[in-house]
């Protein structure tokens, strides 16, 4: 019978297991940084992935070179800025830049994992502005504290659009978000145990926490901003009434929730003419996450989450009981605070294959790669040079992102920012294979296509993004001896492969793929007659050829 | 991907297609039991299974008229009128009040595959404790099974399993060389899953691009399989790899092969909604299947989807409630299935396809403020196709019969899930068994039912005779558009010698079922006369086996 422990990892790292986080913790890592965290403490390496620094700069808009999104100096988008879309696609550059850049660091792969588990739609909520700041909102909290988040995102403007809570009104209820937010980004469905009866909230429930989140509006001029978070949000409708700010479209009655939750009732603690004031309407939707959260099978649903997002798409009842549920109490008794909880799971025996002698159950490598992970985790990897952000603004955007990264990660499956679900990408919550969703024969031959991308070998006039694989060979430092093919194979393979190959396997990279079945000192030969002369043909070929292939592999798909 | 090529194939400008051969087969041996398990299933018929993602609002589609007064008060603003231009479409007005249906005025397509008898309704469809959750409710009647049940697997997955042994190692086969089951577009719903191993759909968008993809990727693949996690989903690249290799070519050259029809599919509503409403989601996908069943193809089960309909706000313009988000979903659905079959009819291949909908449930009786409706439980359910015994089956939904808000369901999906797999595809008993349909037997709908015309040249009678083999009792089952006069019902051996009279003494309605206990007839082949006051009396030969 296996067993698994969440007890410390008490070794220091080896290059195996700093990749290995870094692979997990971020989005891909290169040599050197996977050689700067081998020797370092499970600990030490954690609270390197977690320093403080700042927020980044907001995306700017090429035709006024100026951010459009960024209270208290301009919420919103002017005559004078870009269309719409086309902010929206600088936007969604920017939030994949963020990830491309960010280094060795949590927050990026957490503001992600929030997203991927709340989404958002463009086509639903239609305003570039609502989705950036909503992203904000996530980077905000990635390291924080996620029952906070919780609270301000159930207000969020691009969350009132998107599952209709800004409809939702005393008058006429409307159920969308309240159900999801119970069902998919909180506590989640237990089994159905009797009509309507989901163990862990009822069909009732949905109806009462609807009534609860009744009475908020958009504020399309993002004009209201959160004090807490200093991120515009959207705002109960409100008016006066003899002074008193009472909310006008909020359900002022008694909401009575079921024994899953203790038979909580909520109410406004004060009213007016019958209404809410703001403030008790505002209290009310506190107490109504505060009872969720209260409850810790909220804290299993989201723990479930992040070990299907940093360990294994698989949770069989030992590590429910042995992982999740510990991983549950860290996360609740630390009123779900990330960092207590990242650090408990990303060091632990468990998270290193540490926790026990059987390698059947072994989780590194064992994560299929979305196609985010694919394509940055290359771009990290070899540090592929780009456009500059601030002098090459439009080639930065449209060459780069626009014409290669949007295309690829489009072809490759996942259709960012417009998930087909409100569950959001299948990948991350779809039963029974969830990574396996990334997986279908049209999404891995564009996987595999990516090499192609990666090193322009269809010969684009104006590659965004281009990898000279040939040049990183002679002058990353990675390779001590070019001359030498098996270091290059071994290197290559170690390094962008999560798990060790067999002999046979690498001797076909080196011996029938790259040598062609000749002597190794043909290569060497090639390359010497190379550094003498600038003829780079045969060299840079069949370093192409090598990599492609490294590349084109089920091995590259996993992480 | 031959190796040498690969590395030899310096640009694509001048890429040809090369074959794929690098999978060492060596590595793939595939027991000589296998390759003798080719399939050979009851039958060769196709089934559409299209999706409408998001919940349909059946209300709007299919208009209770014996209760429009309470239909209009529970949902004034969404609607469809009962007067004026626009008014609701009457299906059939040979139908009994309580029957009786509107249809929404976009969906004249619907009606005329009705009136020419290639498409039936099933009322009600739903199941108990019925879950309003997208996933879970899509989950559930994909797997097959109860509100609380929790397969990996989908029906159909199992099913097509059974029939087709020895999958994926075994295929492509000299008798089936096609995916056995495709789902157009990207996603790997339950549906195709089996218990064990890779889903036995493949994803299909474009056959063309797929192949030029698909040959110029890939090397050999690895050897040896890590015994970690790793080294399982490493298995499952490979299978998918493989799979992709075998049929790239396949796909195309029976894309290539087919041709659609004259038939022009819709591609655009002509009327008023959301700009991203307007365009025919559903056109391309049918077009792709019927083309790719013309070239050839043998493949059983489709799946494709089109979504947009969790209509909890907008379903409707303010405007006007039969324009708007849902009217243009409608009118895509039913505009693309007639073209569709007219297509395969066109092609030949009219009484080899049967479509039908689903969606995870229907919408909440009364509308909201946004113009939009809740989640709801029954709906009903479409089908299409010439195999089919047309109609309405079931009766329309009680209004004052609500639970939540929500309509009851009186149908459970399986009756027809089990009715198609035993009666159109004919399934093997171990092939029922696997799709976990054995409980649903007796209780399946009669849609396939060997149809037996009375001789009164009337459209839209039909009597369905089932089950057949039968043990205990036979079942005579009439849909018709208005009374017949049926005199009685004869049970004769194959000689001819009447065994069973049951006489009929009343108008026979529609839907009426009439019932013949035959546990005392040892097993053997028998008719069934059904002698009316009008014409020849209708046969049909029927099978008892216990």
């Amino acid at each position: 019978m296996a067993s698994y422990s969440l007890d410390p990892h008490s070794q220091l790292l080896d290059e195996k297991s700093a990749a290995h986080l870094l692979r997990r913790a971020t989005f891909g890592s290169d040599i050197e940084t996977t050689k700067a965290f081998a020797g370092l403490s499970a600990t030490d390496a954690f609270a390197n992935l977690t320093l403080q620094r700042e927020i980044p700069k907001p995306p700017v808009d090429p035709k006024t070179s100026a951010p459009w999104t960024n209270p208290p100096l301009q919420n919103k988008a002017g005559n004078e800025n870009s269309e719409n879309d086309k902010l929206f696609n600088f936007f969604v550059a920017w939030h994949l830049d963020n990830m491309r850049t960010d280094g060795a660091h949590l927050r990026e792969r957490m503001t992600w994992f929030l997203h991927s588990h709340i989404p958002v739609s463009i086509d639903v909520v239609n305003s570039n502005e609502a989705i950036y700041y909503q992203n904000a909102l996530y980077r905000k909290y990635a390291l924080g504290n996620l029952k906070l988040l919780f609270k301000k995102i159930c207000i969020d403007n691009a969350m009132l659009r998107y599952l209709d809570g800004h409809t939702n009104s005393r008058d006429e209820p409307n159920e969308n978000f309240a159900r999801e937010m119970f069902e998919l980004y909180s506590i989640g469905k237990g089994p159905q145990i009797a009509e309507g009866n989901y163990t862990n909230f009822t069909e009732d429930d949905i109806k009462a926490a609807t009534r609860v989140l009744t009475g908020f509006i958009l504020d399309k001029n993002f004009e209201n901003i959160d004090q807490e978070t200093g991120i515009p949000t959207g705002v109960l409708k409100t008016a006066f009434n003899g002074g008193v700010e009472i909310a006008t479209r909020h359900d002022a009655g008694e909401k009575i929730f079921s024994a899953a939750f203790g038979g909580k009732v909520i109410k406004p603690l004060e009213t007016s003419a019958g209404f809410a004031t703001k403030e008790a309407a505002m209290q009310e939707l506190d107490e109504l996450i505060e009872m969720i959260f209260e409850q810790k099978e909220t804290a299993r649903f989201i723990c479930r989450k992040l070990y299907r997002f940093y360990v294994y798409h698989e949770i069989n009842p030992d590590v429910e009981h042995d992982i999740i549920e510990p991983l549950a109490d860290v996360f609740y008794n630390n009123n779900y605070e990330f960092i207590p909880v990242l650090s408990k799971l990303l060091t632990s025996k468990h998270f290193f294959d540490a926790d026990n002698a059987e390698t059947a159950d072994n989780n590194i490598g064992a994560l299929i790669k979305s196609p985010i992970e694919i394509i940055m985790g290359s771009l990290r990897f070899f540090n592929v040079a780009f456009p500059d952000k601030e002098t090459q603004l439009m080639q930065f955007y449209e060459d780069a992102y626009s014409n290669i990264i949007f295309k690829e990660i489009r072809q490759q499956g996942m259709n960012l920012y417009e998930p087909f679900e409100v569950a959001g990408y299948p990948a991350y919550h779809q039963l029974p294979g969830f990574n396996r969703n990334w997986i279908t024969a049209t999404n891995l031959a564009y996987r595999y296509q990516f090499s192609d991308i990666l090193m322009n070998r269809r010969g684009n006039d104006n590659p965004g993004i281009l990898l000279n694989i040939l040049e990183w060979v002679e002058n990353s430092g990675h390779i001590e001896n070019p001359g030498d093919p098996a270091e290059i194979v071994t290197v290559l393979t170690r390094y962008l492969y999560p798990i060790e190959i067999v002999q046979e396997r690498s001797d076909y990279f080196l011996h029938t793929l790259f040598l062609e079945g000749l002597a190794p000192a043909t290569w060497t030969s090639e390359w010497n007659a190379y550094k003498n002369s600038d003829d780079n043909t045969v060299v840079k070929l069949k370093l192409e050829v090598l990599l492609s292939a490294i590349i084109q592999t089920p091995e590259y798909q996993l992480f | 991907m031959d190796r040498r090529k690969f590395i030899r194939n310096v640009s694509y400008a001048g890429a040809s297609g090369m074959l794929l051969s690098g999978l060492p087969l060596r590595s793939w041996a595939m027991p000589a039991a296998l390759n003798a398990a080719i399939n050979t299933s009851g039958n060769d018929k196709v089934l559409v299974f299209i999706q409408l993602h998001g919940g349909n609002d059946a209300l709007n589609t299919l208009i209770p008229l014996d209760q429009y007064n309470e239909y209009y008060n529970y949902r004034p603003n969404i609607a469809i009128p009962a007067d004026g231009s626009r008014k609701y479409i009457n299906l059939d007005t040979t139908l009994s009040v309580e029957n009786q249906v509107g249809l929404h005025p976009d969906i004249i397509d619907f009606k005329k595959m009705y009136e020419q008898g290639q498409a039936a309704i099933v009322q009600n469809v739903g199941y108990a404790d019925m879950n309003l959750s997208h996933f879970r409710g899509r989950d559930i009647m994909f797997m097959g099974g109860d509100a609380s049940d929790n397969f990996a697997s989908g029906w159909m997955g199992r099913f097509l399993n059974e029939e087709y042994p020895g999958y994926p190692d075994a295929y492509p086969s000299a008798a089936m060389p096609d995916p056995v089951a495709i789902e157009i577009g990207n996603a790997m719903s339950l549906a195709f899953h089996r218990n064990n191993g890779i889903p036995i759909g493949f994803n299909v968008q474009s056959p063309q691009a797929f192949y030029d993809l698909i040959t110029n990727v890939g090397v050999d693949p690895p050897i040896k399989f890590p015994d970690s996690h790793a080294g399982d989903e490493l298995r499952y690249l490979m299978e998918f790899e493989k799979k992709s290799n075998q049929y790239a070519g396949r796909l195309k050259e029976v894309y290539e092969q087919g041709t659609n029809s004259s038939v022009v599919y819709p591609t655009t509503y002509p009327l008023n909604a959301p700009a991203s409403s307007l365009n025919n989601p559903l056109s391309g996908q049918l077009k792709l299947i019927a083309r790719l069943l013309a070239g050839g193809a043998k493949t059983r089960v489709f799946l494709c989807r089109i979504g947009g309909f969790d209509t909890h706000g907008d379903q409707v313009e303010a405007y006007d409630s039969t324009l708007g988000k849902h009217a243009a979903l409608m009118y895509h659905l039913f505009s693309a299935t007639k073209a569709f079959h007219d297509d395969l009819n066109q092609l030949g291949l009219g009484e080899k396809v049967l479509s039908l909908t689903f969606t995870e449930f229907g919408r909440r009786v009364y509308s909201n403020a946004s113009y939009g409706t809740d989640h709801g439980t029954a709906t009903p359910v479409f089908l299409f196709g010439n195999g089919l015994v047309p109609g309405v089956h079931g009766s329309n939904p009680d209004l004052s019969d609500l639970r939540g808000g929500n309509l009851k369901y009186a149908i459970d999906y399986r009756q027809i899930y089990t009715s198609i797999v035993n009666d159109w595809f004919q399934a093997s008993s171990e092939g029922l068994n696997a799709a976990g349909f054995n409980d649903w037997m007796d209780s399946r709908i009669p849609l396939f039912g060997n149809s037996v015309g009375i001789n009164t040249g009337k459209l839209n009678e039909a009597i369905s005779v089932f089950p057949n083999p039968a043990s205990d009792q036979i079942h005579v089952q009439f849909f018709s558009n208005k009374q017949i006069f049926i005199n009685k019902i004869c049970i004769a051996d194959i000689r001819g010698s009447t065994l069973k009279v049951k006489e009929i003494l009343h108008p026979v309605h529609s839907f009426e079922r009439v019932s013949i206990n035959i546990q005392d007839l040892p097993e053997g082949n028998y008719l069934i006369l059904i002698i009316s006051g009008e014409g020849s009396p209708a046969t049909h030969k029927f099978v008892v086996r216990r």
